[in-house]
């Protein structure tokens, strides 16, 4: 299978402290992977630099075929435009609409009219809210809110999703409910990775998981196997 | 379409959500403006002013007395062959002498005790409008003055001098108000796009993330600034012509400077088309400058 991620001896400090510390991992297309860590660990930042919102001081990322460490500015549009991205903190626009917010990615890439319609009304509809298109994200529950931010994500079918700490808001029912989604997702082939410090995460996956212990890349392995790599 | 109406929007409510901050940024750019356009406008009408004052500046060649005919017409072709010289009129004598009898007829028997006519023969030149500057009038008198059978050449040299040297001054002072207030003008529409810059910092990071170019981001707070400036600028132009309208209605109510009403005049649409234009230049580069300044935030 062909890698879609690919990290090569990565490290990166913050303030003389190591986020990251050589880290080397691959993510095969249409994997489902669970990033797993404390809070400090690293997986913030590792997402952070899939999407170049933060560069490495060491080492090279590839994602999508593409050398993330020496992309152009103007290119990294393009570059985010293939891989979404959900928070634990939702980014949702307060005064759009759901429907507005979930448009967005289409409208920023110049979609038709008529393309956004249908695309909206689908990730809305996969997601369950699409009949709270019409209200702004505020009066919505918060599993919800989490919800329309993973359609946000999907809406323009990228390659890739990264979630980082996507439960972190969520009761145990709400996060069994998102990464069922998630896992739906993927079983339409797009490549998920989930990050985050939620032990509990690891009863409703059983795919890979890579652990981080204070930016060090520990171990690697499948949920129900022993620890490897 | 939708992008473009969702830019257009974005802007509209940037300026919606800081709306005390949009009116102040409109206000004072107008009130700096109109400053502006009190000089541009003193500017233009002095101009034209001038203009026509340069049009009615004629030069006298006076000619020497018993100058003999042939010479005469040799002198008008001369002058009239000149390409500074839009105009050649011959006074003979007993022109000049029925002109003043016309024109002082009161001192008219002051000339008759003197028995033979003493008034000369000349020609009154107009120059063309590209030599009615003071330097080259100066060296078109001094040329003439040099030839044969030209007793004098008299022209109203101090007035024109002096009008153009206020002219200058006014262009001078116009070009330095007009830089410095235009510069106040980019500074308070760069400081409320700053504002609305830092307002929208969490929506900026979102649209980004999301993979929003630059340009993208951008477009609304350039055309925030195009706007306020556009605005500022008509506005300024309301004040304006409001205040010269008031100008000219006292003039006329106290009588005071008759006639000066019908030489002034308010700028032309196009002229006016072009201010609000160039208010809208203002505010986007008050904008540009306030984008790089501060940035909307990294890549």
């Amino acid at each position: 299978m062909d890698a879609i991620i690919q990290l090569i001896h990565v490290s990166k400090w913050h303030d003389r402290r190591a986020a990251l510390s050589d880290v080397t991992f691959e993510i095969e297309k249409g994997e489902f992977v669970l990033l797993m860590g404390a809070s400090g660990a690293g997986k913030s930042t590792l997402l952070r630099m899939l999407i170049a919102e933060e560069q490495p001081d060491e080492g090279q990322i590839f994602v999508h075929g593409k050398n993330v460490t020496k992309l152009r500015a103007s290119e990294i549009p393009y570059l985010r435009r293939k891989v979404g991205a959900v928070f634990q903190d939702f980014r949702l626009l307060p005064k759009k609409s759901v429907f507005d917010n979930v448009a967005l990615p289409l409208i920023v890439q110049g979609a038709s009219e008529k393309d956004i319609r249908r695309k909206v009304t689908e990730a809305l509809r996969a997601v369950d809210v699409d009949h709270k298109n019409d209200q702004l994200p505020n009066s919505l529950s918060t599993g919800e809110q989490q919800r329309v931010c993973i359609a946000r994500s999907i809406v323009n079918g990228p390659v890739v999703l990264l979630a980082d700490e996507p439960t972190g808001n969520l009761d145990p029912e709400r996060t069994r409910e998102i990464i069922e989604l998630f896992k739906l997702i993927n079983a339409r082939g797009t490549t998920v990775v989930v990050a985050t410090h939620d032990p509990h995460v690891l009863k409703y996956v059983n795919r890979r998981v890579i652990t981080l212990v204070q930016g060090v890349l520990l171990a690697e392995r499948r949920v129900g196997e022993g620890v490897g790599g | 379409m939708r992008r473009l109406f969702y830019l257009v929007r974005e802007a509209w409510v940037n300026m919606r959500t800081n709306r005390t901050t949009t009116i102040v940024a409109i206000l004072t750019t107008a009130f700096a403006l109109a400053c502006v356009g009190i000089f541009l406008l003193l500017y233009v009408n002095l101009r034209n002013a001038a203009g026509s004052l340069q049009e009615d500046v004629k030069v006298m060649v006076y000619l020497e007395d018993r100058l003999p005919s042939e010479q005469v017409r040799e002198l008008e072709r001369t002058l009239k062959t000149d390409r500074m010289v839009d105009g050649v009129l011959f006074i003979s004598k007993e022109q000049a002498l029925g002109e003043f009898r016309v024109q002082f007829p009161s001192e008219s028997h002051l000339l008759e005790g003197l028995g033979e006519n003493p008034l000369p023969a000349s020609f009154v030149v107009t120059l063309a409008p590209s030599f009615r500057s003071p330097d080259a009038m100066k060296a078109w008198v001094e040329r003439v003055q040099t030839m044969e059978g030209v007793a004098k050449v008299d022209y109203n040299q101090e007035w024109n001098s002096l009008l153009a040297g206020l002219i200058g001054y006014i262009e001078l002072a116009a070009i330095g108000v007009g830089i410095l207030l235009s510069a106040a003008a980019v500074t308070i529409i760069g400081n409320t796009t700053r504002l609305a810059l830092l307002a929208r910092q969490e929506e900026i990071e979102i649209l980004r993330s999301i993979g929003a170019t630059r340009t993208f981001i951008r477009i609304p707070y350039f055309l925030e600034g195009a706007v306020l400036g556009g605005c500022g600028s008509a506005l300024s132009l309301g004040i304006l012509k409001f205040a010269f309208e008031l100008f000219r209605q006292q003039i006329q109510l106290t009588g005071r400077f008759s006639g000066i009403e019908g030489m002034i005049s308010f700028f032309p649409l196009s002229v006016c088309l072009a201010l609000v234009m160039a208010g809208m230049g203002l505010g986007f580069a008050g904008s540009v400058v306030s984008l790089l300044r501060v940035g909307e935030g990294r890549a």
